[in-house]
């Protein structure tokens, strides 16, 4: 079946107390594992395999790579030659690259950011296990996130060198990664610029996204939350931590998410999002959001533009 | 209002607007305390680099680590630090050097386009 979901990302921050008291307080992540470069490995409770989140230690903020989990180890290797064939140059990683984790494909998106395909990682069940399992866990602290549901990635994007690494993206992902295009953001004249992109391979509303910026880099790395109910809960947990609250409770237009933006303690954008508002079936038609509409593509309630929102990432 | 806590005046050069900031509090929370603005605002964790600065006159305490993505060891030797990462240690003068670009809707945004056509 190909790509299965996001299976981690790798984050750089500048402060690894301060990032793991983040992560596990505020998110409610469990740290599953350390190696001896000093890198720190959590997971969601809701999670099955060893880890979804890496954190490394630098002295800047930002994404290393993203890494999707494919079905079969066999996947690997039909991605490596339509990878190729795209015209993207493909590093096979022998497994034990990263701990407890297979082989993996390395290469860089027509964007620039550093993607990863893997098909095994060390299964370590969630914390309600499969047997007769109670609906969540007494253990959870902090928001209580499922699972890492996306990220969105910023693409370079010039109209004026006709540069649009959002549009490269999403032919990437479509021709050659099997990906389904869900929601687009069109804009310029005759809504000829594609500059923002969700695409998924599951049935949700996204399982990445892509908009347009003047350089690429990461916009933010997405958890999974039940409810609104839970996302206005998130937003105490913030508030009780002193996490710093980008966008406050709210909808998104697209994909009719329930959202609240934040930082990590390096800067790293954060999201909870509640509310799988539909099932993207793969025949599902398109959604389109007009330059005229953007901000209420991207929220709903006030339609208004929050600059720090697509001006600032890391 | 009923903040009794030690502060010093900081003064963005550009515009020539001051506030008080308190010793041990950020430069860019001093600011966002007031509701005032003149230095951009992004994650204020040190990270995204929206809020940069050079201190021109006065000194700073370090709060914090400064991504080195956004200053550069060179740089910093020049003055120039983000605004979330330091408090003032006296009075001090800084200069606005980071600032918020317009991502993809640059340029298009004050143009009256009619809605794409949805094929």
């Amino acid at each position: 079946m190909g790509v299965m979901r996001i299976g981690h990302a790798s984050l750089k921050v500048m402060d690894m107390g301060a990032a793991v008291k983040h992560y596990t307080e505020v998110l409610g992540m469990k740290v599953t594992m350390e190696d001896k470069a000093g890198n720190v490995y959590l997971k969601c409770w809701d999670e099955w395999d060893r880890y979804s989140l890496i954190l490394t230690p630098s002295d800047q903020a930002g994404m290393n790579h993203v890494a999707y989990k494919c079905e079969k180890d066999s996947d690997l290797d039909d991605f490596k030659k339509r990878i190729e064939a795209h015209g993207i140059k493909v590093a096979e990683l022998a497994e034990g690259a990263l701990p407890a984790t297979g082989r993996m494909l390395q290469f860089k998106l027509p964007s620039g950011q550093e993607m990863r395909l893997f098909a095994q990682k060390e299964y370590v069940g969630t914390e309600v296990g499969t047997t007769n399992p109670d609906p969540w866990p007494d253990n959870i602290t902090g928001a209580g996130a499922h699972w890492v549901d996306h990220c969105l990635l910023m693409c370079e994007l010039n109209p004026e060198t006709g540069v649009n690494t959002v549009a490269d993206n999403v032919a990437f992902f479509k021709d050659v990664l099997d990906f389904h295009l869900v929601e687009q953001v069109l804009v310029g004249p005759g809504g000829a610029i594609q500059a923002a992109a969700f695409l998924a391979c599951t049935n949700k509303p996204h399982d990445i996204a892509f908009v347009g910026a003047p350089t690429s880099g990461l916009h933010h790395v997405s958890f999974f939350l039940d409810s609104w109910h839970d996302v206005l809960k998130a937003a105490d947990v913030m508030a009780k931590k002193k996490v710093k609250i980008d966008v406050a409770p709210t909808r998104h237009g697209i994909t009719r998410g329930e959202t609240i933006y934040f930082f990590d303690p390096s800067g790293n954008r954060n999201e909870t999002f509640a509310g799988l508002g539909y099932l993207s079936m793969r025949d599902r038609p398109v959604t389109t959001w007009t330059e005229d509409k953007l901000w209420s593509g991207i929220f709903y309630h006030t339609g208004e533009a929050t600059p720090s929102f697509t001006d600032v990432y890391t | 209002m009923f903040d009794f806590r030690p502060k010093v005046q900081v003064t963005i050069d550009q515009t020539g607007e001051s506030y008080p900031c308190a010793i041990g509090e950020s430069l860019l929370q001093g600011m966002l305390r007031l509701g005032r603005k003149g230095i951009p605002v992004g994650c204020v964790n040190g990270g995204c680099g929206v809020c940069k600065v050079k201190i021109l006159a006065g000194s700073t305490e370090t709060l914090g680590p400064v991504s080195r993505a956004h200053v550069t060891a060179e740089e910093e030797g020049q003055g120039y630090t983000l605004a979330c990462r330091v408090g003032p240690s006296c009075e001090l003068r800084l200069e606005v050097a980071g600032k918020m670009s317009k991502p993809f809707f640059k340029g298009y945004d004050a143009q009256a386009t009619p809605p794409a056509t949805i094929k």
